[in-house]
């Protein structure tokens, strides 16, 4: 495991920790909760906004600058107004109460999906019209339909998309504002994370002046993004 | 799947594709104007003039790309534009067109070549191409066949980034065959090529007439239309004043605008000189 | 039944009706076994480690799970009002009051509690080394307008802060009385940093007293001061009629657990760093009716 790795990578490279300040169990169960929210929230997202990309890319409609302005603001969105909006959403009172999404993580993987949203629409975007028409054109004079042309401009566009996903998933998985508030960073009795994250385990020991371990948790999830972004490139080509 | 080596008279496009009337404009600017032509299988229609005088327009609106201001356009002598969205992309798979550019996607040579076969399939037969593609993969008759008319029979692997631009107009013909299909429109497809590969391509059109293919080239070079014509279009500003059998066109053509063209006289928008 | 026993058993309602069906087996066969506590409490709560330890015995005697959210006070009393939660845990008295005059709470019971202490510099301006008197503490330092840093969080250290300034029927406010809006670790740095005078709570003074030059001013019950500066700790339950899908049964037997004698024996028994943080406060033989409704409340108000 990830946490296993960084962990023994830590206690070789700096002899001053003697031994690893956390337990196992709880690096892993933090590690797995940031990584099935974020991995899914970034997954979700990516199958809403390669559609959009292409929509607002290719298809006329009324509104459409409206769409545009939209995700280029929806890029700045503030991490905590987004938790408290998801909070409003699925709160007990909420709307969205009867779901029982409260405190769960899979409210916060709604929080992250609308963080991630338009951040990999917006870079999509750009990779997508990007593509040169003649590419579009060959495409359709070979008999393909609307739906054949799009997956083509989507293929070519692939590196440029690729990057945009990945900064979704940064941006998702390196936040704290929204996952703290629909999330509540709850930790089971034994020290299993339910809805803790590695960002939410860092405010914590900051909050608590533990300033060297929360840098400890937050070299972990530096390897971790590293890891990630390595894997999908390596996947990809490798080429930017 | 022998579709390519059937006989010419087996063509199902008896009716040829033609235009009758065409007029189409952009930005309230006039590109064709009443222009009339038709094509049948198994003959070469040139259509010359000075670059920007709308042959590419012209080949557009034949591949169905929009709907024209004006006028018919007719495939098989159906106006493809009373047609179903449906029928009409039906009909539309029956033509094939290259470009000046080759256009090709970013992938391997026999993806770019496959892909007009791939865009015919269901979709779950594109699954199961998509499934046996990962676990190696296998050769399709059609596209070896196709690019061995271009002579690149053994190129299919190869990144298309890794071709010259000549290889790579030649597999955009390869493309453009290898589904069979009964028209071939090409625009300038050899304008940016140097002799050699401007002669395997010349080769390969003549091969594909004689298979009873119908072809539209769009050239601004006399000599290539001489070589391969059986009859010339020529359109100069929008307007086609002299269609004909090639050699009438060449040496007697009733247009004098259109003599002054071939004699040269006329000079291009672009500034390019050909002779 | 006598009317003390009958109110204790309301409190600890699930757990006495529980306990009589135990009887050699640790797991209980009730309808709340398997099923989900949500708790919101204070951070500084939360942070002690407390909440955890007690949480792993309850755990274990019902066979449930306990999801503790650490919340702001304030945060915590609102996700209580939203029914976000089931049982909520603070030591702000005048905002569970107002938790409970509003109709979100029922079954409150004194917990537990520790102390604040008065710090300052050493020169002490003000001059309340040793008082008595915690009110004229702090009129003390208004008069001569010593540097003072408040929480100005709404956090229960906040709460009995402003409590104390109403008491010296004088407002706070000029340029000696700075409101910091941070956590209790900031405020004791920023106060030490300005020579200044705050209110903390002890754990947090003593977690960081060797980098502090600010010392103990006024002290705390605990260390025989004035019973004013105590920090007590409620915990009540979301009211079942105003959310009705809280999970009142196993809010009640929290609470039932944490204020049962092992529930106070554990409390009691936690420590860190060889100190003792809390004192329990729910056993009594002498009836204590002020902790069921908001202070002072009687019947003839409606």
């Amino acid at each position: 495991m990830i946490a296993t790795i960084a962990a023994e990578t830590f206690q070789a490279l700096d002899p001053a920790i003697m031994e690893f300040p956390f337990e196992r169990n709880y690096v892993e169960s933090i590690v797995y909760v940031s990584l099935y929210v974020s991995l899914t929230a970034v997954a979700l997202s990516t199958m809403v906004s390669l559609p959009i990309a292409m929509l607002v890319g290719f298809a006329e409609f009324p509104g459409k600058r409206f769409v545009i302005a939209l995700v280029n603001t929806g890029m700045g969105l503030p991490s905590v107004v987004v938790g408290l909006a998801v909070l409003f959403l699925v709160s007990n009172q909420g709307p969205l109460g009867t779901l029982d999404l409260v405190f769960t993580k899979e409210a916060m993987i709604i929080s992250q999906f609308v963080l991630a949203t338009p951040v990999i629409t917006g870079v999509s975007l750009a990779a997508v019209t990007g593509v040169e028409e003649g590419v579009r054109d060959a495409a359709y004079a070979m008999g393909g339909t609307r739906l054949d042309i799009a997956l083509v401009t989507i293929k070519e566009a692939r590196y440029g998309i690729v990057t945009g996903v990945l900064a979704g998933l940064g941006r998702a998985i390196s936040e704290v504002g929204s996952v703290l508030i629909v999330g509540g960073n709850i930790a089971g009795a034994d020290g299993t994370a339910i809805t803790r994250t590695l960002t939410t385990a860092i405010q914590l020991e900051a909050r608590q002046g533990r300033f060297e371990l929360a840098l400890v948790l937050g070299a972990i999830l530096l390897t971790l993004v590293l890891f990630v972004n390595a894997v999908v490139l390596r996947f990809g080509g490798g080429r930017i | 799947m022998s579709g390519r080596l059937a006989r010419a008279d087996q063509r199902s496009l008896n009716d040829g594709i033609a235009v009758s009337n065409l007029s189409h404009g952009f930005d309230d600017a006039g590109v064709l104007e009443d222009v009339s032509l038709s094509v049948e299988s198994g003959e070469i229609l040139a259509v010359i003039g000075p670059s920007g005088t709308g042959k590419t327009t012209l080949l557009e609106l034949l591949a169905a790309f929009y709907r024209p201001d004006d006028g018919t356009v007719r495939i098989d002598g159906t106006d493809i534009w009373t047609l179903s969205e449906r029928d009409r992309l039906a009909t539309r798979r029956r033509l094939g067109m290259v470009f000046q550019e080759a256009n090709l996607f970013d992938a391997t040579v026999r993806r770019n070549v496959s892909y007009g076969l791939h865009v015919r399939r269901g979709w779950r037969e594109r699954l199961r191409e998509w499934r046996s593609r990962l676990f190696g993969g296998s050769r399709t008759p059609a596209v070896t066949e196709a690019l061995e008319a271009v002579g690149l029979g053994g190129a299919e692997n190869q990144a298309v980034a890794s071709l010259s631009g000549g290889e790579a107009q030649r597999v955009a013909f390869a493309r453009a065959l290898a589904y069979d299909p009964d028209f071939l429109l090409l625009d300038e497809p050899t304008s940016d090529l140097d002799p050699r590969n401007t002669a395997v391509i010349e080769e390969a059109v003549e091969t594909a007439r004689s298979r009873g293919l119908g072809v539209v080239v769009a050239t601004h070079d006399m000599h290539q239309a001489e070589r391969l014509a059986d009859r010339v279009a020529v359109l100069i500003e929008g307007r086609l004043i002299e269609v004909g059998p090639a050699e009438r066109v060449f040496t007697d053509p009733d247009d004098p605008r259109a003599q002054r063209f071939i004699d040269g006289e006329l000079v291009y928008s672009a500034g390019e000189n050909d002779d | 039944m006598h009317r003390r026993e009958f109110v204790a058993a309301l409190a600890s309602g699930g757990a006495v009706a529980v306990a009589g069906c135990s009887d050699t087996d640790e797991n209980v066969e009730v309808g709340i076994v398997g099923e989900t506590l949500t708790l919101t409490t204070t951070t500084s709560t939360y942070d002690t480690g407390l909440v955890d330890e007690v949480d792993a015995a309850f755990e274990d005697r019902y066979g449930v799970t306990v999801e503790a959210v650490s919340q702001g006070t304030g945060a915590a009393l609102e996700s209580a009002r939203r029914g976000d939660s089931d049982v909520v845990l603070v030591h702000a008295r005048s905002l569970e009051d107002e938790f409970l005059r509003e109709g979100y709470g029922v079954n409150r019971r004194d917990l537990m509690f520790n102390d604040f202490v008065i710090v300052g510099p050493e020169g002490d301006p003000a001059g309340i080394d040793g008082m008595e008197s915690v009110t004229d503490a702090f009129a003390a330092i208004a008069e001569s307008e010593s540097v003072f840093v408040s929480r100005g969080d709404s956090s229960g250290t906040h709460t009995k802060e402003l409590a104390i300034w109403e008491d010296t029927e004088s407002d706070p406010g000029g340029d000696w009385y700075r409101e910091a809006g941070s956590g209790m670790g900031q405020v004791l740095t920023q106060a030490d940093q300005s020579g200044a005078y705050t209110l903390a709570d002890r754990g947090t003074f003593i977690s960081m007293r060797s980098e502090l030059s600010i010392g103990i001013r006024v002290q705390g019950p605990i260390e025989g001061g004035p019973a004013l500066l105590a920090n007590p700790y409620g915990i009540a339950a979301v009211n079942p009629a105003v959310h009705e899908t809280v999970n009142y049964d196993l809010a009640l037997a929290y609470i039932g657990f944490l204020t049962s004698r092992e529930g106070q024996e554990l409390i009691e028994s936690y420590s860190v760093d060889g100190e003792q943080l809390f004192f329990p406060e729910a056993l009594s033989e002498d009836p204590n009716f002020q902790q069921y409704v908001p202070e002072g409340w009687r019947p003839e108000e409606e």
